[in-house]
């Protein structure tokens, strides 16, 4: 029993890094690559000046200035300079491998996945009986692999809820409306952690066996139809 | 217990689609559910000439940044004639093409999800003309203290998105790819 739990372990945490590792490779390196548009900028800078329609803005100082600005709002964006600054490419960007809000995609995930390894170690035909099951050998609460990846499960939905709510307090908003992706993605994954919750909940407390998996299996769902919804 | 999870798989295979029930309606519902690709974003520009023409004067934004209407006011001949104070007029045939795109990508037929917020926060009123008079964009702009855009050199207005977000242009907005320039410690 022990050796199985061992492996479980194991497996558990191998198919988690496995999955962290693929939602930070997806994050960073399957975008398209797209030329910057500053390096347009750089490549189209001497058709810039050639172009008919500069010649047109009558009250443009500079056509660079101008053309750069059209979309500005503002008029103090709208400087007019007379010489081109010469164009320095700045130091390449990296956004960091692991943030709060990344932290909060990767518990997600791995709810989502410790949800699933629960269902599968879930135990066999006798544990679901609840009326005339004859003589049944005492409930495990505690100790089994089921109840331990059930526990880790709700621990990393809670877990997931509380960096959500830190760092994407700034993304819901009331008057937003109520097909609203991030809203929807809140409701959702409250709803998911709190099935979670009760399922778990639900069994720990029970000396007979109790019928707390379409709860869990629910609340598992829910979340990753969250997890879908702003993905 | 096997037919039981039977039984809860399809109940929760049904919950799952009524979900996102208020948006199956929509084309291209079953490639946005089935695809692990990932469309948090905003669609990234990959129409040639809507990249070269707008990009010959500004930003290319994207047009998952607007919704259909607001590219119907803003992409035509008149419209462009005085395109923010600027005349950008465009041949006919160059005009029809970045019209259909920007139309085709426009918000609200985008899955993608920053570009499904704007569509349904501008689904009524007006069209908006600016993309940084959007509610949502505001929003998500409103803690950023002046001094870090219209008094930095290097940023000077909202509408230069990619002076900060260092992957505008592949549609990603992200805050942990934000770099605004001259100020390295923004997010403390």
């Amino acid at each position: 029993m022990k050796c199985r739990v061992k492996y479980g372990n194991a497996a558990t945490s191998i198919c988690l890094a496995l999955l962290s590792g693929m939602a930070y490779a997806d994050d960073t390196a399957t975008h398209l690559d797209l030329p910057t548009a500053a390096s347009v900028y750089a490549k189209d800078l001497q058709s810039l000046e050639s172009r008919s329609f500069i010649s047109q803005t009558a009250n443009a100082k500079s056509a660079n200035s101008s053309v750069y600005l059209i979309a500005a709002k503002d008029s103090d964006a709208l400087p007019v300079q007379q010489t081109i600054t010469p164009l320095v490419s700045a130091p390449q960007f990296e956004p960091s491998w692991l943030s709060g809000r990344k932290a909060h995609q990767y518990l997600g995930l791995g709810t989502v996945m410790f949800a699933g390894l629960t269902m599968l170690a879930a135990p066999g035909d006798g544990e679901s009986c609840e009326t005339n099951c004859g003589t049944q050998p005492p409930r495990q609460t505690s100790g089994t692999t089921h109840t331990r990846l059930a526990r880790t499960t709700a621990a990393l939905a809670v877990a997931t809820v509380a960096t959500g709510l830190i760092y994407h307090w700034d993304d819901i908003h009331w008057e937003d409306a109520f097909t609203d992706p991030d809203k929807m993605h809140a409701r959702l994954g409250a709803a998911g952690v709190l099935l979670l919750l009760y399922a778990v909940n639900k069994s720990a407390n029970s000396s007979v066996p109790t019928d707390h998996a379409p709860a869990a299996e629910l609340g598992a769902v829910a979340m990753l139809v969250a997890i879908k919804l702003t993905w | 217990m096997m037919q039981r999870k039977w039984e809860v798989a399809a109940l929760l295979a049904v919950v799952l689609s009524v979900s996102s029930a208020y948006a199956v309606a929509k084309e291209g519902f079953w490639d946005w559910m089935f695809t692990f690709q990932r469309q948090k974003n905003i669609k990234p520009v990959i129409d040639k000439k809507y990249q070269d023409e707008c990009s010959e004067c500004h930003f290319a934004y994207q047009p998952g940044l607007l919704p259909s209407k607001s590219w119907e006011v803003l992409l035509t001949p008149e419209a462009l004639h005085k395109h923010f104070g600027v005349n950008a007029e465009l041949d006919n045939d160059t005009l029809k093409v970045i019209h259909a795109y920007a139309v085709a990508n426009s918000a609200e037929k985008s899955w993608y999800k920053r570009s499904r917020k704007i569509a349904v926060a501008t689904e009524e009123g007006p069209a908006p003309l600016r993309i940084t008079e959007l509610r949502y964009i505001s929003l998500k702009h409103r803690d950023i203290p002046e001094k870090m855009i219209k008094g930095n050199k290097g940023v000077k207005s909202l509408s230069f998105c990619d002076k900060c977000h260092t992957q505008a242009a592949k549609g990603i907005y992200d805050t942990d790819t934000v770099n605004i320039p001259n100020f390295p410690k923004w997010d403390d």
